[in-house]
């Protein structure tokens, strides 16, 4: 009897493995082409960004390019990224507790081995580190040699056997194996159904918590060497205020808007009065310490500084007008009128061309000479013609000269060139933008807009308090995309931009691109990668924050 | 009453009148300002070299021509099916690969499907400018110690592309709708999870493959900085790339310029007015441009 039920047992289990190793093979190819062209470069990229890496690898420099980039704010970032890391570990343990107090039962036991793989996870990433530089030689290796497969095999073998890799693995295997027979075993003394989320947030968060500790040492370093530098070369070391400076900045802000969340909250007037008017001063506060801002991004690379103004100033020159326009049409094409199809068809083609053609087509018509099109267009209203994307020179001052007044050169504003990329950019994006919001349009349910209708509402008062309100999750999604999306715009802009038009059109994205394929500096543009990867994120927090709270869902 | 009294009155019809009236014409000037600029590339691909930098609105006599030109010497010829062939080698493995992988995150339980699928959806987030320095590093090496070219051949422009978190995602959102009933009966049937993938699951799910094939026909039709990279010569370059530096380098031949850009343009077109509805919805759903 009892044999039986052990066999029966046993075949269901082997159904069970069989089943398993199906998934795993079905998922092998995807997640190995992911890993190694999605999340493994990100590490590489870490590891290039470390580096001076001019199509070769060179030597390690720490943190310089981070700081010839954004100054003090390199180090700032690093310290960000292991805040974190300390985070994700913090986290961890509160999952951990979570789970345990749930189910009353104790969680240390589980912290041993988790606790060992979280190690053998550290020692992993630090075999990747060690391994690294022999695979990359290879190819090196290889040149002037007959290159067969056998060669290439035997050079990878040689990579991965030598003597110093071989002691890391071992580090790393070991640790991990140690880690897996201690779960093994207390396994086998303790069942519990949890075993694996224990020992999952256990070692994640050691995992963090070491890697963090590891980040922060490391930034501490780089910074202590930097001052010292620095104050051998006699200059002031300001870059150890600045980064305490701008850290208090952001953390009075952080400390304002939770402040400023708990005033709203407050039930009394006289409380809201108070902590709103704490909020404030801390506010104030904040704007003084962070105010070394910008002289500090000044300070680092001034083509990655214009890069960053140009972005802003497409940002600001497209996202409104394209989400307005979006706005109007799609409200009229709603409405019950003839051929909606038609337009929207229409309005959508522009967004579905492909962008080197589109871009090649606006390029002629904003050509900079008098016989382009837009500049015939306008000469019927007796302008005269424009160098449009030849115009390195700002609009606001265009426009302030034509009238015969001086203006500084700070309010030049956007080039003419720019304005040219941000009309190709509306002209795109607004068919895109449309056919969401009558997606959102026909979300709205009718009986709201008929029942404000029998209360006399105007055509004006509905739009203004019921479709705009109600459309809000639309524009905020909107707005997300097609913020991000300036600071990801290449295409377009590569194909348009002029050389008369100087650099006043390269945005983020293009300067790093230009770092890269053009200047072949690899290290330096992993780094700016970084940094623009630091500003979407923050983008994206902050538009959850601010706008999160103030979009009405349904 | 009162209501229906004030909607009959001339003055609210002359209201009314005037509002539509308004509102077309703002549709309209919206409408041409979209299509202008493709009536222009029509007009200049037709013109002689002289009327397109004169800057005349129409061509005299249309020149044909232009657009065999363009086609065989200009190379668009090339371009053109190198596209073709790379929108096709992406677009099978990435659908071969995804489909797999959907599936199984979908319909099959293992230790640790939860965190791989997040894991591969907090991929989504990295930006491209991060992933593409190493990655060209990556495929440098590839092609150096593997017997088959990487640069200058199809595995750069295609292997990168065939997974991809997205179509994974939208696949597995479908298969998960599949009602559980189906699978069971299947079972009982003896059926392997291979032969419902093949008899059940793929013939229910044309609508999210059409999405897939869409948006991939689109990616690789608007490729540039990658494929910049890893072409040198024509013998790989796809279409973008190829009108890119056409238009960079041969900067004065506008009217071939525009002959090239019609080519570019035509097989997206169609096929946004053959799937009309369907390329609408596929391009709204992921909000993707490049």
């Amino acid at each position: 009897m009892h044999s039986k039920l052990s066999a029966m047992w046993h075949s269901k289990r082997g159904r069970q493995w069989r089943e398993y190793l199906t998934a795993y093979l079905m998922l092998a190819p995807s997640v190995i082409l992911i890993f190694t062209f999605g999340i493994f470069p990100v590490m590489f990229a870490v590891y290039v960004s470390l580096h001076r890496w001019r199509i070769r690898m060179g030597k390690f420099v720490g943190l310089a390019h981070y700081v010839r980039a954004v100054e003090s704010l390199g180090f700032l970032l690093f310290f960000g990224v292991a805040v974190g890391m300390l985070f994700a570990a913090w986290r961890a343990w509160r999952a951990v507790i979570a789970a345990a107090r749930e189910h009353a039962e104790s969680p240390w036991l589980w912290g041993v081995p988790g606790a060992v793989l979280g190690v053998g996870g550290v020692l992993w990433m630090r075999y990747g580190v060690i391994l690294l530089p022999g695979v990359l030689e290879i190819p090196n290796k290889a040149i002037g040699v007959k290159r067969s497969q056998g060669l290439f095999r035997k050079l990878l073998w040689e990579a991965f056997t030598e003597p110093h890799v071989l002691v890391a693995m071992g580090a790393a295997a070991g640790v991990t194996l140690v880690g897996l027979l201690l779960w093994w075993v207390l396994y086998r003394r303790r069942p519990s159904a949890r075993h694996s989320t224990y020992i999952l947030q256990w070692g994640t968060g050691v995992f963090f918590l070491l890697a963090g500790f590891i980040t922060a040492g490391f930034t501490y370093h780089q910074l202590q060497l930097t001052v010292q530098k620095a104050l051998q070369e006699g200059k002031p070391p300001t870059i150890a205020t600045h980064v305490v400076l701008i850290t208090i900045g952001l953390i009075l802000f952080y400390a304002a808007w939770k402040l400023w969340q708990s005033a709203v909250d407050s039930a009394s007037d006289k409380g809201f009065a108070f902590k709103g008017l704490a909020a404030l001063f801390l506010l104030v506060a904040g704007w003084i310490f962070v105010a070394e801002l910008p002289p500090v991004i000044e300070a680092g690379d001034p083509d990655l500084w214009r890069g960053l103004v140009v972005t802003i100033y497409y940002a600001l020159g497209t996202v409104p007008f394209q989400l307005g326009i979006a706005l109007v049409l799609s409200y009229l094409l709603f409405q019950n009128i003839r051929g909606r199809e038609f337009f929207r068809v229409l309005y959508f083609m522009p967004y579905i061309t492909p962008t080197v053609a589109s871009a090649a087509v606006f390029r002629l018509l904003f050509i900079g000479h008098p016989s382009g099109l837009v500049n015939r267009f306008l000469r019927l209203f007796g302008i005269k013609p424009l160098k449009w994307l030849w115009e390195p020179r700002g609009v606001f001052s265009l426009i302030a000269d034509g009238l015969g007044v001086h203006i500084p050169s700070w309010a030049a504003g956007p080039s003419l060139a720019l304005v040219v990329i941000i009309i190709y950019s509306i002209w795109t994006y607004v068919g895109y933008d449309t056919v969401i919001y009558l997606a959102g349009l026909g979300n709205i349910p009718n009986e709201i807009n008929e029942a404000a209708e029998i209360d006399g509402a105007s055509r004006w008062q509905i739009f203004r308090h019921i479709t705009l309100p109600l459309l809000s999750p639309t524009t905020y999604f909107l707005s997300l995309i097609a913020i991000i999306g300036t600071f990801k715009a290449f295409n377009h802009i590569y194909v348009m931009r002029e050389t008369e038009a100087l650099k006043t059109v390269n945005t983020f994205s293009v300067v790093i691109f230009d770092t890269f394929f053009t200047d072949t500096r690899y290290g330096y543009a992993s780094a700016m990668a970084f940094v623009l990867f630091a500003i979407i994120l923050s983008l994206t927090y902050i538009n959850n924050k601010v706008q999160g709270s103030r979009v009405f869902y349904q | 009453m009162s209501v229906v009294a004030q909607k009959s009155t001339p003055n609210y019809r002359l209201r009314r009148g005037l509002l539509r009236g308004l509102l077309y014409t703002i549709l309209i000037v919206g409408g041409i300002i979209a299509i202008v600029p493709f009536l222009w590339m029509l007009s200049t691909s037709l013109m002689t070299l002289g009327e397109a930098i004169s800057g005349r609105f129409l061509p005299h006599v249309p020149q044909w021509h232009n657009y065999v030109v363009a086609w065989r010497e200009a190379n668009f010829s090339e371009y053109f099916f190198n596209s073709v062939e790379i929108t096709f080698i992406t677009l099978g493995g990435e659908l071969f690969f995804s489909i797999l992988a959907a599936y199984a995150f979908a319909r099959m339980k293992f230790p640790g499907r939860d965190l791989i699928f997040m894991v591969l959806l907090s991929t989504m987030m990295i930006p491209g400018m991060v992933l593409m320095i190493p990655n060209f590093l990556t495929v440098t090496w590839l092609g150096r110690v593997s017997p088959i070219k990487w640069i200058n051949n199809w595995p750069a422009l295609t292997i990168p592309f065939m997974g991809n978190v997205f179509s994974i995602f939208l696949l597995r959102q479908f298969f998960a709708q599949i009602p559980d009933d189906l699978f069971d009966a299947a079972q009982i049937d003896g059926a392997s999870h291979w032969q419902f993938l093949r008899h059940v699951v793929l013939p229910l799910s044309k609508a999210p493959i059409m999405v897939i094939m869409v948006l991939s026909f689109i990616g690789s039709w608007n490729a540039l900085a990658w494929p910049l990279l890893v072409t040198n010569e024509p013998t790989w370059r796809p279409i973008a790339v190829g009108l890119f530096q056409f238009v960079d380098e041969a900067g004065s031949e506008l009217n071939l310029q525009m002959a090239g850009a019609v080519i570019t343009i035509l097989p997206i077109l169609v096929l946004y007015f053959l799937t009309q509805k369907q390329f609408t919805e596929s391009i709204a759903r992921s909000g993707m441009k490049g």
